[in-house]
Order: C-alpha cells, then sequence, then structure tokens
C-alpha cells in the first residue's frame, strides 16, 4: 500500500502481569491512506492505546514493522521517532493535557515551538486554527477558564498545527458529555477532512466510529 | 526563544504573574546571598579596619633593631630610606609601658614617643585628634586617648604624674627618681575600643628620657607613596639596612592577629555557604514536586516531539533563573542592608542591652564593612551554580520519564 500515511504489519506486544505475559497484540496488520480517517473500537484492555501508543511510536512493538510514510519507524531509536514525531503526527488525548500556565494560543503554538521557532505564519495559523475550532476570541484565556469541550478542541488545534500527516485521538470524547462529545467528534473530522490529515480514532462510541471512513474493531489483540 | 527557555519562565512567571513557587524559592536564594554578603562584608570590614588603624599608627612598614638603634645605625638606616624612592615619609619612634597617675588613680597604658613635626609626615595623628592640638606638644606634655582620659577623669590642661620601669631599676640602686609631672596637651580618639582605652602619645625626647635611652631610639615608622607595593619594599630594605634591623610590612608585624581574622572570616564564610544549601535544596524538592505534579505533561513534551534533554533543559534553566533572580535580588538587598548598617545595628542595641552596654563590650563605635570584589564574584558564582545544580536533580527525573508511561500514569 504505497499511499499509507502509517502502515504496521505483524505488530506483537506482550506485558508481564506477575507470572502471566500477557499478549496484548496478537500480530496487527494495518495501516491508513492519507486523509483517510479510520475508527478503532474495542473493549478495555484489548489493546487499543497500546496500537495507538505503537503507531505513535511512543512504545515499542516486541515484533512486527512499522512505516511512517514509508520509512521503516521500526528501525529508528526512540530519540530519532521523537525528533519526527512532532512533523509527522499529531496526538488528542482523552484528558487534553493542555499546559495550565499558557493560555490557548500558546497552548496551540507550542506544537510549533517544539519544532523550531515560532515567526508570524506560525501565529497566524494558530490563530486561523483556533478560530475555525470556535475559540477565536478564547486565545489569551487559560485552560482553567476553559470547558471540556472547549479545551478539547483547542487540543485537536494543537495536535493540527504542525500540518501533521495523520491525527491519532484516544477517545478524545471520554472526558465530555454527549452532546459535547458529538461535536466534538464532528469538529475532529471536519478539519482533518480539510487540513487532508488522515486520521485514527480510538473510541466506545459506535456512533462515533461509524462518522469515519473505515471502522476497526480490536478483540483480544487482533482486528476481528 | 528555544521552547525549553520559554516554558521554565512560563512555568515561573505564568500569564505574567509570579508564582508562589517562584516568589518562595527565589526569596530562600536571596536571603542566603543577603546573610552572606552582610557578614562576610562586615567581617571583612573588621580586617580592613583594623589594618587601616594600624597603618595610621604604626605606618606601612616598620624598622626594628635587635638591639636599642644608636646614633650612628640610625644614621645609616635614615641614609637607606632616604635613598629608597617609594618611600615618602619616615619618623623614628620609642615605644613602652608607663604608669600615669592622677588623684590617686593609677592606670598602666602602653606609651609611644615621636618626634612629633617629622611623625606628621608618617602618621595622621591630627585627624584624630579630639581636644587640644598637636602644636601644643612640648617634652612635659603628653596626648591622652579618649577612654583613657575620661577613666582618668582628666581633661586638656590638668597634670598627671608618669612612672616609668626605670624608676624601678633605679631603687635597685638605692637611687630614687621621682615621678615625671606632665601636662595634657591633647586626646584623641581612633576609633578602636582597646587602642581608645590606653594609649599615650608623647615627644620622642620625653620617651627617651622615661626609659633612659640617651639618644637611642626603638625603630621607625614608614609611609609610602601611594600604590607603592609594600612586600616588595620591605623586601628590598631587607637587603639594603644595616646587619641586625628588619623591615616589617604592618601585616607581617601584625601576622598573627591577621590570621586569626583571616581564619575567622573564612570560616564564617564556609558556614553562610551552606544557608545557600539549604535554600537550593527547597529549589530541588519544589522542583521534584513539580515534576512529579507534571508527569503527564512531561509525558505530552514527549508526544509532541519534545527531546528528553529538552525537557531536562527546561527544569535546569527553572533553577538558573531563580538563582540568578534570588542572588540579583540579594546582592541588591545585601548592599542596601550594608548602607543602613549601622542604624539597624543602633536599633537592636536600643532595643537590646543599650547603646552604652553595646559599645562598652563592642570593638568599634560602628559597624565597619568591606566588600571584596573577590567575594562577590564568589557569592555569585556559588549561588548560581548551586541553584542550577538544584534543578538538576528534578530533571533528570523528568528526562528519565518515558512519556507512554508519562501519559498513562495517574
Amino acid at each position: 500500500m504505497l499511499d499509507a500515511v502509517i502502515k504496521a504489519a505483524g505488530v506483537r506486544k506482550n506485558y508481564l502481569s506477575g507470572d502471566r505475559t500477557l499478549a496484548v497484540l496478537q500480530g496487527v496488520n494495518f495501516s491508513v491512506a492519507a486523509g483517510e480517517s479510520v475508527s478503532l473500537r474495542g473493549e478495555s484492555g484489548s489493546g487499543k492505546s497500546t496500537l495507538l501508543n505503537i503507531l505513535a511510536g511512543l512504545d515499542r512493538p516486541d515484533a512486527g514493522e512499522l512505516f511512517w510514510d514509508n520509512e521503516a519507524a521500526h528501525r529508528l531509536s526512540l530519540g530519532q521517532l521523537t525528533a519526527r514525531r512532532g512533523r509527522f503526527l499529531g496526538m488528542v488525548f482523552q484528558s487534553y493535557y493542555l499546559i495550565p500556565e499558557i493560555d490557548a494560543l500558546a497552548n496551540v503554538l507550542m506544537s510549533a515551538r517544539i519544532l523550531g521557532s515560532v515567526g508570524a505564519p506560525e501565529r497566524s495559523r494558530a490563530a486561523l486554527l483556533l478560530q475555525r475550532v470556535g475559540l477565536g476570541e478564547r486565545g489569551h484565556h487559560l485552560p482553567t477558564h476553559l470547558s471540556g469541550g472547549e479545551r478539547q478542541r483547542i487540543a485537536v488545534a494543537r495536535a493540527l498545527m504542525n500540518r501533521p500527516k495523520l491525527i491519532l485521538a484516544d477517545e478524545p470524547t471520554g472526558n465530555l458529555d454527549e452532546r459535547t462529545g458529538d461535536e466534538v467528534i464532528s469538529l475532529l473530522l471536519e478539519v482533518c477532512a480539510e487540513e487532508k490529515t488522515a486520521l485514527v480514532l480510538v473510541t466506545h462510541n459506535p456512533a462515533h466510529a461509524k462518522k469515519t471512513a473505515r471502522q476497526l474493531l480490536l478483540q483480544n489483540g487482533c482486528f476481528v | 526563544m528555544p521552547w525549553p527557555v520559554y516554558l521554565a519562565l512560563k512555568q515561573l512567571f505564568p500569564s505574567g504573574r509570579i508564582s508562589f513557587f517562584t516568589i518562595i524559592a527565589t526569596a530562600g536564594i536571596m536571603l542566603g546571598v543577603t546573610i552572606m554578603l552582610m557578614v562576610t562584608s562586615v567581617m571583612g570590614g573588621f580586617g580592613y579596619q583594623i589594618g587601616r588603624m594600624i597603618v595610621d599608627t604604626q605606618g606601612d612598614i616598620q624598622i626594628t633593631a635587635v638591639t636599642l638603634i644608636d646614633g650612628r645605625k640610625a644614621e645609616q638606616i635614615e641614609k637607606v630610606l632616604a635613598a629608597t624612592p617609594e618611600i615618602e615619609a619616615f619618623a623614628p619612634f620609642a615605644s613602652g609601658v608607663v604608669m600615669l597617675e592622677y588623684a590617686n588613680k593609677p592606670v598602666f597604658p602602653s606609651i609611644q614617643g615621636f618626634s612629633f613635626e617629622r611623625m606628621k609626615k608618617v602618621l595622621p595623628l591630627q585627624r584624630f585628634m579630639v581636644a587640644g592640638s598637636l602644636d601644643d606638644m612640648d617634652d612635659d606634655s603628653v596626648i591622652l586617648s579618649t577612654i583613657l582620659a575620661t577613666n582618668l577623669g582628666v581633661d586638656t590642661g590638668d597634670k598627671i604624674s608618669v612612672y616609668s620601669p626605670l624608676m624601678m631599676e633605679r631603687i635597685k640602686k638605692n637611687e630614687a627618681l621621682l615621678p615625671r609631672e606632665v601636662r595634657v596637651a591633647g586626646i584623641f580618639k581612633i576609633g578602636h575600643q582597646q587602642l581608645d582605652s590606653s594609649t599615650v602619645l608623647c615627644s620622642l625626647r620625653l620617651m627617651q628620657d622615661l626609659y633612659g635611652l640617651d639618644r637611642r631610639v626603638h625603630g621607625y615608622n614608614v609611609r609610602l607613596k601611594p600604590g607603592a607595593n609594600m612586600e616588595e619594599v620591605a623586601l628590598k630594605l631587607e637587603q639594603t639596612l644595616p646587619l641586625g634591623t628588619k623591615a616589617l610590612t604592618w601585616y607581617e608585624t601584625n601576622a598573627e592577629f591577621q590570621a586569626i581574622v583571616a581564619f575567622e572570616r573564612n570560616m564564617i564564610f564556609f558556614l553562610m555557604t551552606f544557608i545557600i544549601l539549604v535554600a537550593a535544596f527547597s529549589i530541588t524538592s519544589s522542583l521534584l514536586m513539580a515534576v512529579v505534579r507534571k508527569t503527564r505533561e512531561i509525558g505530552l513534551l514527549g508526544a509532541m516531539g519534545g527531546r528528553a534533554r529538552d525537557v531536562a533543559l527546561c527544569f535546569c534553566t527553572q533553577g538558573l533563573l531563580l538563582g540568578a533572580a534570588g542572588t540579583g535580588l540579594g546582592l541588591a538587598l545585601g548592599f542596601y542592608l550594608l548602607h543602613y548598617r549601622d542604624n539597624i545595628v543602633h536599633l537592636i542595641a536600643r532595643l537590646s542591652v543599650g547603646q552604652g552596654t553595646f559599645q562598652k563590650f563592642y570593638q568599634f563605635s560602628e559597624l565597619p564593612s568591606h566588600t571584596v570584589t573577590r567575594d562577590v564574584v564568589f557569592i555569585v558564582v556559588f549561588s548560581v551554580i548551586a541553584s542550577t545544580l538544584a534543578g538538576l536533580i528534578p530533571a533528570w527525573r523528568a528526562a528519565r520519564l518515558k512519556p507512554v508511561e508519562a501519559l498513562r500514569s495517574e
């Protein structure tokens, strides 16, 4: 699959639990095409977050291969993965993880800041993204002064800041009420489509999963 | 601005405010630096003031001999001193101890005999006069130090009796030598309690009479020209002066005392460094708590592409900034308090034992201060390095956190 933005082949991951070895991922094959949206569902402990962490290069598989834009990511060290991660993908988490000491705009700009300097083009894009997620007027508000939904919107804008090819969203509505969750998912899908960014959405919510182009179900470490 | 520095600044000054942690950590370093600066300056001040007093009462260099210096030797010495270009002025002296008596009240001060006309060029005696004048001096008059005059209850113009050791010598030979009646021509105050308590100045001829020295003297006080190297001149004189004559700098003649002062100063300096270390440990503990509190944020930075060493740099920078701010404020506060030190000391004296009692047991009437650039540089470097190192342990812990584990932490 040449146009796959990310590809995992035969990925295995085991965890030790006391004397037992838990096979969390058992030879998972997975790929996402550029601009595609894919949802991952599964029960708690099915390996969704583990797969997401491996895809993000935050964790290493025990076996298998991982390609980021056709580059053999499994051959890179964690340090090399870190250096490429900021440009290649963006992440959205259940608990938002905004930096509380800086305002909404600065949180969005933080993605660009980590990659290098922040100039006028970056500021303009951050302001545009905030506008796009409906928080154009709240750029100078601290995260503590924002609601859960607003914080997650900022996290979405932050994930898109560096124009990544892929967004990995790990249960982004887990801390939100139903209506706000729906809004956030719709927004996430819309902006990813506008930016032509692929999306991998980990969710428990079948309705949210259905909104993506492709739905996958993970069970006992394998797709069914 | 690199993001670790940006984030460090934002964590210390969130949204332009100063965080409580920043205030407390900076205050800790500030107080440590203030105390270090004040203590070293005051200790340095004691040493410096004593040094100045010694120079003002002995000159830069003192020429002494194993035996009394007679006319021929004196001529040789004066020839050498006059030929030394670094020397501004020199004058002979004789010194010893006498008993003074006034209204049946005896005291045993030290006595120094000078040729006042010549000694004026060597020692700034006129500067210390609080009553009378050096011009009123003759061979039948003395000048008393202020506390000595007060203790005896004498004033200028009063007559006092002087008993010398020569009288004891004469008694051994069954001869009687009457005490010398002298007039109090003046009273001086140097500002040092010990010197002001028991010193008498008189003419060289009177001193020679009292000690039976004839025309002989004990030594010479030498004042150097400004900028002359005291040690080098003393060494040069040692090589050219007649045999059995020594040229000692004021520091050498008081070497033991100076060594004690220097030792005390260094010990206090050493002990004071622990104050900064304690403050640095408080920074470490606060930053460690921040690392624990911000574990998931640290994980997020990793997930966003932040390298472990940059995360570490963020915490190190916080230590450095706290150290720099605390040191700057500490120096400012220290110099401010040093400027008003006497007001503070007088206030403490008034509130505690009282001004009089305080001065009685205290060697100086005013708290001296002398700040050496080298000490300030040491304080600044030590304080900033200690604070930066204080951030290293939390930084190391933060750098060791794996983003995936940090994000998973509760």
